[in-house]
């Protein structure tokens, strides 16, 4: 059940009318509601892997509870490390071990060693990823003493079930929802409204931007030997648009809906492609994910105390890992080491916190060096996404070597029937529109909202693209 | 709540007036066009006179020349379509019956396409702009499992094919744009020798008697029109060729040319012709029909 899905259209209202007429007596009947129709949705996937959420929630529910009650330092550690070992576990399996088992397989046969890998036959539950990171937060907030444990199991499986964040975040901490959660939710005018315009600006970054971009990034993609220096930037540009708007657009109608429930979620992106730095970029693009790693790994392994050196060596771990934590690929690895020999400059410098500002474009030569840095940063973003989009890093350095060495900019028409110069005017609209609202969470509200949401229904009826129908690319992390 | 309601109401009301106005306007925009393609050439005419129409898939798109009956005197246009099933071949006989086209002989590429009944999706929805202006069209569709969606809600059939009659589509007709569809009468050379894969296999199809083939024979038979169905020439390297013996058994008046252009440098893909195996096919053709 995807929200952009005629199902989730049928959904979502039932489940809203229920919330606030039937069960919005007290805190616990809105979550009690709320827990039941999250797993629902979450079986709508498969419901076999409702068992791994469940089992999940339990574990952290239960260990946070021993954690807080234990005595002596060593309990406390037994609890904490199993619940981590336990946790990460699910993940290794499910997501990580085929991919070390080929890898491994792989390595000995280089060396001579003829082999072939023991691969489990498992599909990747929806979402895991994102439910386990919230588990792992929670109980090590716990056992940091940040947090008391949450008693409740209905409050505690609704922070970490709750479906509009439930299959692809934003990453909660349960120091920002499990408050909101254990008190009982009025109806909020203002917030709801509020709450649909970030849905609708979602729906037009999902089926208007990124799966317009999709049907020409993957025409381009699929055929890249064939294309010349032209079709393969668009096609970069257009990953960049794609991955953006299909995930942000995710995070808006995430935002949004659990507005409609009275919870307000953790923002998940900022306009990151205004960005004039790699370390803006970072502070801007999937930032539940970035904060997550920054509080919970960067940090405790020093962060940006210390010598340069192990500065350097924190910088790469966290960028590393957090592009495998994408997905077991290579590609996922080098994407996550690109970004971090981008940070890497400003880390050494100290300019790292230089753009804390949202930018600005004014008549003065200070613009002309904003506007080139947003273009530069945007740029080298582009070639790492090149690397998140190819199916191997061979082909991802191919297809940079052929942008560089083909020298034929003509415009091209792709298997998809289209021109590949088409989608400019799109990205631009799209782009300028964005840039208006950065101050914003979306750009509907304000004056003229009626208007411009009535614009926002137009452009996703008239130019949506529906019947080449996109996954939510985040779905398969 | 009441004003959230309200709110809500009023987005509904919004979506509502959109589909109504966008679908009023492209449907608009295609009954004003006729140069864009084969359907809405033949949806906004009037009654023509021909010697020889050609219909069928790309089978007959590609490899029946117009130009080589029009040498014999025979006013000839190619409405074969690629992609298309005897689904759409009906549908488009029956819009030239209505708009009283005098025909002679319809020549009908019935192959491949007599083993389903199915639609084609990419060209049917090529019908789908008319169906609140045609009593033939929607009666053609009533029976498809989405006739419900695609005749009551408005815009809907522009939105479940958007990439074949959306907004794309809809502006380049509006703005004229030209494309090669209907050049040399209809006929779309394939000008590249074994570009494709010069072997096939079509063992999984089962020719069965078609619905729609015998809605064209019948449509023939009421408006006088002369039908002449062929099988067109595939590659030496099928596997199943015997479904062309299947089909003759189930239609013994099918005409067999399968196997009367031999030779890989007459072929652009196993079962499509080039312009050279196309010119010596259709020769062949005219001197056994006319």
């Amino acid at each position: 059940m995807f929200f952009n899905s005629l199902i989730f259209a049928i959904f979502l209202p039932i489940v809203f009318l229920l919330y606030w007429f039937v069960f919005s007596k007290t805190k616990s009947t809105q979550n009690a509601f709320l827990v039941v129709v999250s797993y629902y949705f979450y079986s709508c996937w498969d419901w076999r892997f409702l068992f791994l959420l469940l089992f999940s929630t339990l574990l952290c529910y239960y260990t946070g509870i021993k954690i807080e009650k234990s005595i002596g330092e060593r309990e406390r550690k037994f609890w904490f490390w199993l619940s981590v070992v336990f946790n990460l576990g699910f993940l290794a399996i499910f997501k990580y071990y085929n991919f070390f088992a080929f890898s491994f397989s792989e390595a000995l046969n280089n060396i001579g060693i003829q082999s072939s890998p023991l691969l489990l036959d498992v599909i990747l539950p929806v979402g895991i990823s994102f439910y386990t990171f919230h588990g792992l937060s929670y109980v090590i907030d716990i056992y940091y003493k940040r947090i008391q444990s949450e008693k409740d199991v209905i409050d505690y499986a609704l922070f970490v079930s709750y479906f509009p964040l439930l299959v692809a975040g934003p990453i909660e901490r349960a120091t920002h929802l499990l408050p909101q959660v254990k008190l009982k939710r009025s109806f909020d005018f203002e917030k709801a409204k509020e709450g649909v315009y970030q849905i609708i600006w979602g729906l037009v970054k999902k089926v208007v931007i990124a799966d317009t971009c999709a049907t020409y990034a993957n025409s381009i993609f699929d055929n890249y030997t064939s294309m010349n220096s032209l079709s393969l930037i668009l096609g970069a540009v257009y990953f960049a648009f794609q991955i953006y708007g299909d995930f942000s657009g995710y995070s808006d109608m995430a935002l949004g809906m659990s507005k409609l429930f009275g919870l307000d979620l953790l923002r998940n992106f900022n306009y990151p492609y205004f960005s004039r730095d790699i370390a803006e970029f970072w502070r801007r693009w999937h930032i539940s994910l970035s904060s997550w790693f920054r509080d919970y790994l960067y940090i405790p392994l020093g962060g940006s105390r210390g010598s340069k050196l192990k500065q350097v060596r924190n910088v790469f771990i966290i960028f590393v890992v957090s592009g495998f934590w994408h997905g077991a690929n290579w590609t996922f690895l080098a994407w996550g080491f690109i970004n971090a020999m981008y940070f890497l400059p400003s880390l050494l410098l100290g300019t790292n916190r230089n753009n804390m500002e949202t930018a600005e474009l004014h008549w003065n030569f200070n613009s002309i060096k904003v506007f080139f840095s947003i273009l530069a940063t945007f740029s080298i973003t582009c070639l790492a996404w090149i690397f998140f989009r190819a199916k191997s890093i061979h082909t991802a350095f191919d297809y940079i070597s052929t942008i560089f060495t083909n020298g034929n900019f003509a415009s091209q028409f792709l298997q998809n029937q289209r021109y590949s110069y088409e989608l400019l005017w799109l990205i631009l609209a799209f782009v300028l529109v964005e840039w208006n609202s950065r101050y914003k969470i979306e750009p509907i509200s304000g004056k003229f909202s009626w208007l411009k949401m009535a614009l926002c229904l137009l452009t996703i009826i008239a130019l949506g693209t529906y019947s080449d129908y996109k996954e939510f690319i985040y779905f398969q992390f | 709540m009441t004003k959230f309601i309200i709110v809500i109401a009023k987005i509904l009301l919004t979506i509502l007036i959109l589909l109504v106005l966008l679908d009023w306007t492209y449907t608009t925009v295609y009954l004003h066009s006729s140069n864009r393609g084969k359907v809405e050439n033949v949806f906004n005419s009037k009654a023509e006179n021909y010697d020889v129409v050609i219909l069928g898939s790309s089978r007959a798109n590609n490899h029946f020349v117009p130009e080589l009956f029009e040498k014999k005197g025979l006013k000839t246009f190619n409405y074969g379509m690629s992609g298309a099933h005897l689904f759409e071949a009906s549908l488009l006989l029956k819009l030239m019956a209505e708009r009283n086209y005098k025909i002679k002989t319809v020549i009908l590429e019935a192959d491949l396409g007599l083993c389903n009944e199915k639609e084609s999706e990419m060209i049917a929805a090529k019908f789908l702009p008319y169906i609140h202006h045609s009593e033939i069209i929607k009666n053609h569709f009533s029976s498809q499992e989405n006739f419900n969606e695609l005749y009551y809600i408005p815009f809907y059939r522009y939105v479940d094919f958007d990439a074949l009659i959306g907004f794309r589509e809809m502006y380049n007709t509006a703005t004229s744009k030209p494309t090669n569809i209907l050049d040399h009468l209809g006929y779309h050379p394939l000008i590249n020798k074994k570009q494709g894969n010069m072997k096939n296999d079509i063992r999984a199809l089962k020719p069965i008697r078609n619905k729609y083939y015998e809605e064209i024979k019948q449509i023939c038979q009421q408006n006088n029109y002369k039908l002449i169905t062929v099988m067109t020439p595939m590659c030496a390297n099928v596997k199943g060729l015997d479904y062309f013996e299947k089909a003759n058994q189930i239609y013994p008046e099918i005409h067999n040319l399968e196997n009367v252009v031999q030779g890989d440098q007459y072929f652009s893909s196993c079962g499509h012709l080039n312009d050279a195996g196309a010119r010596m096919f259709t020769k062949i053709v005219i001197e056994k029909f006319f």
